[in-house]
């Protein structure tokens, strides 16, 4: 148990050191604008807007039920135009960054993880590096950076959706009024609100591209091991998400809360 | 699709994004552009649990947000007021900062100084903010909810302990009680009931007896009311006013004749005096007779006077009758 315990350790740690490295060799990559430049929109459009349906989707119930939630919820003396508070407030701070990030996660953690770990496996990352190109400038820059501008985008877009859509679910199907409902939304809407889920989204798109990243880079084997380089890739992401999101709310909201 | 595509779909997604989430928050915020918002400042000694982004409320209307809060100098609070685009002040206004809900919202409320509460707290709260140095609107701090609930608290805690105590007394054999109570106020009732029915009877009888009654009291104030109207007439053809002349002088006359029995009365017990002295001089006389002392008395005590006058008597009859018979013996009446 004692060597299982050790094992998990150093795995742990070289899993952090391998991810420190390459953030730091990326850092270093950021200068190399004309390797990983010409691959940055693409990466953006595959990354970002071809996740903004899923986000819309994904807004687009989460907003309904979140209304429909506080309604059942607010019974009794809790007055019923903090439907749109609690719809504004979870959607913009909470719902709309994590499950917009849990979702991109597993579509392009495992997305990034498997066409890095494919091009490993079948040695093209050592033919770019036999070019002379960094492999780290030309595959993970790019995604990394896209992530990064991305994720704010495609939840910025949920964030909207959302909200139209528990105002739409408010009006339809609770009989509550439009000023009812922008009453609780304005009531104590902050433009904190809106920076707070960018920022956290932003974290999480290059959380979630570094580890595919990583995961990608670290494949070895054939078919199988890129499909658990894939597996690998999603699962830390969607663990990342959750500890930053919980890191954010302790150093962000805590701070504003004293 | 080529990378020039590409750049443009991603470059169009951004601004889309971009341009959706600012759209988002100035809508949310109630921003307005190209129309000047007026700011106020307001001065306070606390600002209790107000924040950035409150609302001013003025006659219940939102009129405004709070723009900054910031510490000052000599123990001051002063808060920024941002009024939507047209909002006018009242007249000589203040700032009461109270709470918006029970919900932890507070507002900023933008009133006339004759409109805030009058409670002393407040006035003097007015007062010291008003003779700041610095110009800026006098501000107070309405109680805040939380006193209000410590004090529904405390009541909450007498509530709970009555209900304990309630709980306490009201055991089965309590229950048992109330309901063997409840089981004799229906009986009880029953009979109210029944009682109520058979008095009702007779109270239909003694109402058509009132009724009667009434009639005859009706016949009556009709009779009363003829007689008055007799008595009126009799009233406007002056015999009563005869009659109450009369009266008059009867009372004249028999003052009169009082005050003679008056004036006769004194002269009685003038006579008084003198009744009383002869009836002493009387009694002693009597008693003297009655001892045999004087004249009367000797005549009174000495039975042969008695007889010697009865004698006398008797031979004075017979004189008399002899006289009668023959008055020339004794008389001789000659003329010349």
């Amino acid at each position: 148990m004692i060597e299982a315990i050790g094992r998990g350790t150093r795995e742990a740690m070289e899993a952090i050191g391998s991810a420190g490295r390459l953030t730091i060799e990326a850092g270093r990559a950021l200068r190399d604008v004309r390797t990983w430049g010409p691959n940055f929109s693409l990466q953006a459009r595959q990354l970002g807007v071809d996740s903004i349906p899923i986000g819309i989707l994904i807004a687009l119930f989460t907003g309904v039920v979140l209304a429909l939630l506080a309604s059942y919820s607010f019974t009794g003396a809790v007055p019923r135009y903090l439907v749109g508070t609690l719809v504004q407030k979870t959607i913009m701070m909470e719902l709309a960054p994590v499950l917009t990030g849990l979702a991109l996660a597993g579509r392009v953690g495992a997305n990034i993880a498997a066409e890095i770990g494919t091009m490993r496996v079948t040695e093209q990352v050592d033919a770019l590096e036999t070019l002379s190109f960094d492999p780290v400038a030309y595959l993970v820059v790019p995604r990394v950076l896209a992530g990064t501008l991305m994720f704010p985008v495609v939840v910025g877009v949920a964030m909207f959706v959302g909200l139209f859509a528990g105002w739409g679910a408010s009006l339809m199907l609770l009989d509550l009024s439009t000023p009812e409902f922008l009453k609780g939304a304005r009531l104590f809407f902050d433009g904190f609100d809106v920076r707070y889920g960018l920022v956290k989204s932003a974290s999480f798109g290059f959380a979630v591209t570094m580890l595919a990243s990583t995961a990608g880079l670290k494949t070895r084997g054939g078919a199988q091991g890129v499909g658990a380089a894939a597996t690998s890739a999603v699962v830390q992401s969607a663990v990342m998400i959750l500890v930053l999101d919980a890191f954010w709310a302790m150093v962000w909201l805590l701070g504003r809360a004293r | 699709m080529n990378k020039h595509s590409n750049d443009w779909l991603v470059g169009a997604t951004v601004l889309g994004g971009m341009a959706m989430i600012v759209a988002a928050t100035l809508w949310l915020q109630q921003a307005e552009f190209g129309q000047e918002r007026a700011t106020v400042t307001a001065r306070f000694r606390d600002v209790g649990n107000m924040a950035v982004g409150n609302q001013v409320v003025i006659r219940g209307v939102q009129a405004g947000r709070i723009e900054s809060i910031a510490l000052a100098d000599s123990g001051w609070v002063t808060a920024k007021l941002t009024l939507d685009p047209g909002i006018k002040l009242p007249p000589d206004p203040v700032v009461l900062i109270q709470a918006a809900t029970l919900f932890g919202e507070w507002q900023a409320v933008v009133t006339r100084r004759e409109g805030a509460p009058q409670i002393r707290e407040v006035y003097n709260q007015l007062d010291d903010s008003l003779n700041a140095p610095r110009g800026a609107l006098p501000g107070a701090v309405l109680p805040d909810i939380a006193q209000l609930t410590s004090v529904a608290g405390g009541i909450a805690g007498n509530v709970a302990s009555v209900s304990e105590r309630v709980r306490l007394a009201f055991n089965d054999s309590a229950a048992r009680e109330l309901r063997l109570t409840i089981r004799n106020f229906s009986t009880m009732s029953t009979e109210l009931t029944r009682t109520v029915r058979t008095q009702s009877q007779n109270l239909d009888i003694i109402a058509a007896g009132v009724r009667a009654g009434v009639g005859d009291l009706s016949a009556g104030a009709a009779a009363l009311q003829r007689s008055v109207g007799r008595l009126d007439s009799a009233t406007s053809q002056g015999e009563i006013a005869q009659i109450l002349r009369e009266t008059q002088r009867a009372a004249e006359n028999l003052r009169e004749t009082s005050e003679r029995l008056n004036a006769i009365s004194r002269s009685l017990q003038g006579s008084e005096g003198s009744l009383s002295s002869i009836l002493m001089r009387t009694d002693s006389i009597m008693r003297r007779v009655e001892r045999g002392e004087g004249s009367l008395g000797m005549l009174f005590k000495d039975p042969s006077l008695y007889r010697n006058s009865d004698s006398l008597l008797l031979d004075m009859r017979s004189l008399l009758a002899d006289l009668q018979k023959n008055p020339k013996r004794y008389i001789n009446l000659s003329i010349f």
